[in-house]
C-alpha cells in the first residue's frame, strides 16, 4: 500500500470519528469518508481498507445500523444511522479522547 | 448473543452487500475526481469476512478437507504414521488401562466412595462376634464380613476339584449392592446352603447355562442351591483383578472374616475413625484378648485415590506404573520422531507450494495452523489404531492366566479415563510431531537461501534425539532381562525341577477330628512312596512361594535363660520333606517317629541358628516358645529356603513335626520327589490322592508350575520393558533408515560425481555408513549419560545384587544399538555404492 501523507489514525479513533459523522444523520460509506475528510480540514483521509471493515464491526456491535437506500446519482448504496447505543458509545468515547488529547497536549506543552 | 444471531442469518448477504459497496465507494470516487484508493479490495474483503463468519472454524475445516486431500496422495508417509503412532499410542494407552484397573478402579458396590475397609488390633481379619458387635454398636449404616481366601470341594458329579470360594456375612449383597447379571444376591434371610456363582466360573465349567439358577450343586459334600450368577466385569473390594469362583455364606465357626462398612451419610473418614475407638474400647472390655482392639485402628477407602492414599502397597504397584508410563511415553516421543523427521521431508518437498501462498497473502499462522491440522489429522488415525492394538493387548492380557495359586480375571475396558488419555496422547502427538516442521517449513518457504544442508542438519538432530530416546528405553528393557536372568539363577533353596505338588482341600464335616487328618496324611504318603519312579513323599503346612506363615514371638533359652524376640517363617512338615524337597540337612537329623514327649523337636535354618541361638552349638539347644511350657529342642540345622519372592535374603525359618501340631486345617499339602520328570507323576499321584479320600478337592501339579508367582515379578517385568525396548529400538531403527535413505536420494548428484571423478564405490558405501555412525555415535553417547542418571531409581524393583548403574549394561545396550543402527544403513550405502554416475548426472 502506497503511503498516506495523511497521519496514521491512532487505533479506536476511527470509530469516534465514524460515529461522530454520523451524528447528524444516516451517510453512506464514502460520504462518511469524505465528511470526515472536510471537517478535519483534509488533513485526515480514511482508507477504505480501515473504513468497512470499522464500518461491520460497528454494525455487529450494534452501535450503528445500516440499510439500502437510493444516493443522490440514483444509485444504490447503503445508508448507516448511528443507533441509542452508538450514541451512548459516541459519548463515551469522545470522553475518553478528550481527556487524552488534553493529556497529551500538556505533556507537549511543558519541557520536561 | 445479537452478534451470533446477526452472524449466523445474515452472512450470505454481507459477501454481496460488501462488493456492491466497494463499487459504488470507487465510483464515487472516481466521479469527485479524487484518487481511486489503492486498497487491496481482496484484504477488505476478508477482513470483514472475518468479523462476520466463523472464521476459524471454517478455515479449520477447510484445512482438514485439504489436508486428507493432500495426505491420500502421499501413502507412504500415511501407513509411517499409522505404524509408528499407533503401536506408540496403542502401548501407552494399553499400560495406561493396566494402571486404571490396578489403580483406580472401583469395586462392583452401589456408592463405593461411602464404602470402607476396617481394621482393629492391627487385624486383617477379625471373627464373626467381632463383626457383629460392630454392626450392633449402630456406628455404621452396615458392617459386612469376607473372607477371601477359602477353597471349596465341588464335586461334578464325576470329580471333585478346589473352588475359591469367598465366604460372607449373609448381609454383604444387599449392604454394599453387589450387581448380579441372573438371579439374585445372597439375601440375609437365606439358609447357610445358597451360592452365587462368578461368570468366569459359571462361563466355562457350567457352560454359562442360565437354567442353573434355582438348581443345587455339591460344595464341600453339601447341596448349595444357586441363587445368582455375578456380572463378568464385577470386581471385588480387594481389587486387583481378584475374582473368586463362588461366594458362599460363612458356615465354619472358626472363619475369620475382614470388615467392611458402609459409612452412614454425611460420614467423613475420620468422623468413622473416631467412632471406632469408641467402639473398639467397649469392645476390648467385651470380650477381652491378647492385644487391645483398640490399639491400631485403621479406616481405609476401598478405591480410588483414597486407596492409593493409605495403603502402602498401592503404592509400590503405583509406582511401577508410573515408571512403566514414563518408559512408554518415551517410546511414543521416538514414533512422534519418526513421524516429525518424514514431515520435515515431506516440508521441504512442498516448499514451493507454501511461498506461493505466502506470497499470495496467507498469514504464517494460518499456514501453521494447516499444516499442524495435517499432522493432526495422522495422530486422530494413529490414536484409532493404537485403541485397535490396545484392544487386542487388554483382550490377550484377559485372557493370560497367570501362574498364581488366587484367580485373577482382569477387566481393562476402555472407559473415559483411557479415552481422555488417547485424546490428550493424539494432542501431544501433534505438537510433538507437527509443530517443528511446520514452522520450519514455513520459515523455510520464505528464506530459500537457507540451503538443503541445513535442512539435514535439523533432521540429523532429530535421528540424534531418537537414537538417545531408544537407548535408554532400551537400558531400562535390558536391566529387566537381566533382573530376570539373575532371578532364575538364584536358588530357591530346593528342588523345583523333580517335585510333583499336590493340593489337598479334605471334606471338613469328615475331618474335624486331629486324629482323622494325620491318619489321612501318614496313609498318603505310604502310597505316595509305594509309588514306582517316587523317592520321598511329604506332607507340609506351607510351601514356600505359594503360602507363608510368619510368626513373631518371644524364645527363652533354656541355657542361658535370656529371652530373645524372634520373627522367622514358620512351617510344619513330615520327616521326608527334606528329602522330597531336595533340602540339604547340614547338622543333625530330621524328625523321628518315635521321639520323646518331653521336648518337641524342631528344625531350624542356619539364619535362625545364627540370629537367635547364637555363641554355642546350636544343636540340641532348647528353648521355650512363648507361654508354652513344653521346650522346643533343636533336632537338625538346615539350608533354608527362599520363602515369599527370589530376590529376599536369607531369612530364620522354623519347621515342627507336621505330626506333633494341632492341625486345624483341612487344607494338606504334599510335594513328592520323582526320579522320572514330574510331568509323568502327576497322573499316578492324582490317581494315588483320589482312592484314599475320593471326596477331597485335589489339584496336581509340577511344584515348578506351581510357584509361578516367585518369578512373576521378574516375568512380567522382563516381558513389559523388554518388549517395550524392542519396540522402541525398531522405531528408531526405522526412523534411521528413512533419513538414510533420504539424505542418500538426495546426494545421488553428489554421489554421481565423486564416481565420476574416480571414487571407489566401497568408499562410497564407507562414507554413509560413516554418516550413520557417526549419528549412532553421538545419539548412543546422549543416550547412555540420560539412561545412566534416569534407570537409576529402578533399584527398587530389581533383584538385590544387581545395579541399575552397571556398565554391562550400558555397553551391551550401545553395542545392540550400533549394531542394529548400522545394519539399517547398510541398504542405503549399498543403494549409493550402486548409483550410475551417467544416469545421475544427467538427472537435474
Amino acid at each position: 500500500m502506497a503511503k498516506s501523507d495523511s497521519p496514521m489514525l491512532l487505533q479506536g479513533t476511527l470509530d469516534l470519528l465514524i460515529l461522530h459523522a454520523l451524528k447528524r444523520g444516516p451517510l453512506h460509506g464514502y460520504s462518511i469518508a469524505q465528511t470526515i475528510h472536510l471537517l478535519s480540514d483534509q488533513a485526515l483521509k480514511v482508507e477504505e481498507g480501515s473504513l468497512y471493515p470499522a464500518l461491520y464491526r460497528l454494525e455487529l456491535d450494534g452501535a450503528i445500523a445500516a440499510h439500502w437506500g437510493v444516493s443522490e446519482n440514483n444509485r444504490k448504496a447503503k445508508y448507516y444511522e448511528i443507533t441509542r447505543r452508538g450514541k451512548k458509545l459516541l459519548a463515551a468515547e469522545r470522553e475518553t479522547w478528550s481527556r487524552l488529547s488534553l493529556g497529551v497536549q500538556r505533556v507537549l506543552a511543558r519541557q520536561p | 448473543m445479537r452478534r451470533l444471531f446477526l452472524k449466523l442469518f445474515r452472512r450470505r448477504s454481507m459477501e454481496r452487500d460488501l462488493e456492491t459497496e466497494l463499487a459504488f465507494h470507487r465510483d464515487m470516487a472516481a466521479a469527485h475526481g479524487n484518487p481511486i484508493p489503492m486498497g487491496n479490495t481482496t484484504v477488505i474483503q476478508e477482513h470483514a469476512r472475518d468479523l462476520w463468519r466463523f472464521t476459524f472454524v471454517e478455515n479449520l475445516w477447510r484445512d482438514v478437507v485439504y489436508g486428507a486431500r493432500s495426505l491420500r496422495r502421499s501413502p507412504a508417509l500415511v501407513v509411517t504414521a499409522l505404524l509408528s503412532l499407533g503401536l506408540g499410542i496403542g502401548i501407552n494407552t494399553g499400560i495406561f488401562s493396566m494402571a486404571v484397573e490396578f489403580l483406580l478402579s472401583e469395586p462392583s458396590v452401589t456408592d463405593a466412595r461411602s464404602v470402607v475397609s476396617v481394621r482393629m488390633g492391627g487385624n486383617s481379619h477379625s471373627s464373626k462376634e467381632v463383626v457383629e458387635f460392630v454392626r450392633a454398636s449402630g456406628l455404621f449404616q452396615d458392617v459386612v464380613g469376607e473372607y477371601e481366601e477359602a477353597s471349596i470341594n465341588w464335586n461334578d458329579g464325576v470329580e471333585t476339584r478346589q473352588l475359591s470360594a469367598m465366604l460372607l456375612t449373609k448381609n454383604y449383597f444387599i449392604a454394599l449392592g453387589v450387581p448380579v447379571a441372573l438371579g439374585r444376591g445372597i439375601l440375609p434371610q437365606d439358609p447357610d446352603e445358597v451360592a452365587v456363582l462368578g461368570n468366569h466360573f459359571w462361563r466355562t465349567r457350567l457352560r454359562g447355562d442360565p437354567a442353573v439358577i434355582g438348581r443345587s450343586i455339591r460344595l464341600d459334600g453339601r447341596p448349595y442351591t444357586v441363587v445368582g450368577i455375578l456380572p463378568n466385569n464385577f470386581r471385588s473390594l480387594i481389587g486387583f483383578g481378584f475374582s473368586p469362583d463362588v461366594f458362599v455364606p460363612r458356615y465354619l465357626d472358626d472363619t475369620i472374616l475382614a470388615l467392611y462398612a458402609r459409612l452412614k451419610p454425611g460420614m467423613t473418614i475420620g468422623g468413622a475413625h473416631a467412632g471406632l475407638l469408641t467402639v473398639a474400647q467397649r469392645l476390648d472390655k467385651a470380650m477381652p484378648e491378647s492385644f487391645r482392639y483398640a490399639d491400631d485402628i485403621q479406616v481405609a477407602a476401598v478405591g480410588g485415590f483414597d486407596r492409593i492414599k493409605t495403603e502402602t502397597e498401592m503404592q509400590t504397584v503405583g509406582l511401577f506404573f508410573a515408571m512403566l508410563l514414563v518408559v512408554v511415553g518415551l517410546v511414543l516421543m521416538i514414533a512422534c520422531v519418526n513421524v516429525a523427521s518424514l514431515l520435515v521431508a515431506r516440508g521441504s518437498a512442498r516448499r514451493q507450494e507454501l511461498a506461493i501462498r505466502l506470497s499470495l497473502g496467507a498469514g504464517h499462522g494460518r499456514l501453521v495452523q494447516q499444516l499442524l491440522v495435517e499432522t493432526a489429522l495422522l495422530s486422530l488415525a494413529g490414536v484409532a489404531f493404537g485403541l485397535v492394538l490396545r484392544q487386542a493387548m487388554a483382550s490377550a492380557v484377559e485372557q493370560l492366566r497367570l501362574p498364581l495359586p488366587i484367580p485373577i480375571r482382569l477387566h481393562l475396558t476402555l472407559d473415559w479415563r483411557v479415552t481422555l488419555y488417547a485424546i490428550l496422547l493424539a494432542g501431544f502427538a501433534t505438537l510433538a510431531c507437527g509443530l517443528l516442521p511446520a514452522w520450519r517449513s514455513v520459515r523455510q518457504s520464505i528464506a530459500p537461501s537457507l540451503r538443503r544442508e541445513g535442512r539435514m542438519r535439523l533432521q540429523r538432530a532429530l535421528i540424534v534425539a531418537q537414537l538417545a530416546l531408544s537407548l535408554i528405553v532400551l537400558t531400562a528393557g535390558f536391566l529387566f532381562l537381566r533382573n530376570l536372568w539373575r532371578s532364575n539363577a538364584i536358588s530357591p533353596g530346593f528342588d523345583i525341577r523333580h517335585t510333583v505338588y499336590a493340593d489337598v482341600n479334605l471334606p471338613p464335616q469328615e475331618y474335624k477330628d486331629v486324629a482323622r487328618k494325620r491318619a489321612y496324611v501318614t496313609q498318603a504318603l505310604r502310597e505316595l512312596t509305594a509309588l514306582p519312579g517316587i523317592e520321598s513323599a511329604a506332607a507340609a503346612r506351607v510351601i514356600p512361594f505359594t503360602n507363608n506363615t510368619t510368626f513373631g514371638s518371644s524364645l527363652t533359652l533354656l541355657d542361658t535363660g535370656k529371652t530373645v524376640r524372634a520373627l522367622f517363617h514358620w512351617n510344619a512338615v513330615s520327616p521326608d520333606y527334606f528329602r522330597a524337597m531336595g533340602i540339604p540337612i547340614e547338622r543333625g537329623e530330621t524328625f523321628r517317629m518315635a521321639a520323646d514327649a518331653a521336648t518337641r523337636p524342631v528344625i531350624v535354618n542356619r539364619a535362625f541358628a545364627e540370629r537367635y541361638l547364637p555363641d554355642r552349638d546350636p544343636l540340641g539347644r532348647a528353648f521355650l516358645w512363648g507361654d508354652n511350657q513344653t521346650p522346643y529342642a533343636v533336632v537338625g540345622i538346615v539350608d533354608g529356603t527362599k520363602n515369599l519372592s527370589i530376590g529376599e535374603e536369607d531369612e530364620p525359618q522354623l519347621y515342627e513335626d507336621l505330626a506333633r501340631i494341632d492341625n486345624d486345617r483341612t487344607r494338606v499339602q504334599f510335594v513328592v520327589g520323582s526320579a522320572t520328570p514330574p510331568a509323568t507323576q502327576l497322573q499316578a499321584v492324582h490317581a494315588a490322592l483320589r482312592r484314599i479320600e475320593p471326596n477331597a478337592g485335589l489339584e496336581v501339579a509340577t511344584l515348578y508350575s506351581s510357584i509361578g508367582l516367585a518369578f512373576l515379578p521378574s516375568q512380567m517385568g522382563a516381558a513389559l520393558l523388554g518388549g517395550i525396548g524392542l519396540l522402541g529400538l525398531m522405531l528408531a531403527t526405522i526412523g534411521l533408515y528413512g533419513v538414510m535413505v533420504y539424505s542418500v536420494s538426495r546426494r545421488t548428484r553428489e554421489i554421481g560425481v565423486r564416481l565420476a571423478l574416480g571414487a571407489d564405490r566401497r568408499d562410497i558405501a564407507l562414507m554413509v555408513l560413516a554418516g550413520a555412525a557417526k549419528l549412532i555415535l553421538i545419539g548412543s553417547a546422549a543416550g547412555l549419560l540420560c539412561a545412566f542418571f534416569l534407570v537409576k531409581p529402578l533399584a527398587m524393583f530389581l533383584v538385590p545384587g544387581l545395579h541399575p548403574s552397571d556398565p554391562v549394561s550400558f555397553l551391551a545396550v550401545a553395542a545392540l544399538m550400533a549394531i542394529t543402527g548400522l545394519a539399517a544403513a547398510w541398504g542405503p550405502a549399498r543403494r549409493a555404492a550402486s548409483v550410475d554416475p551417467m544416469t545421475s548426472l544427467r538427472y537435474q
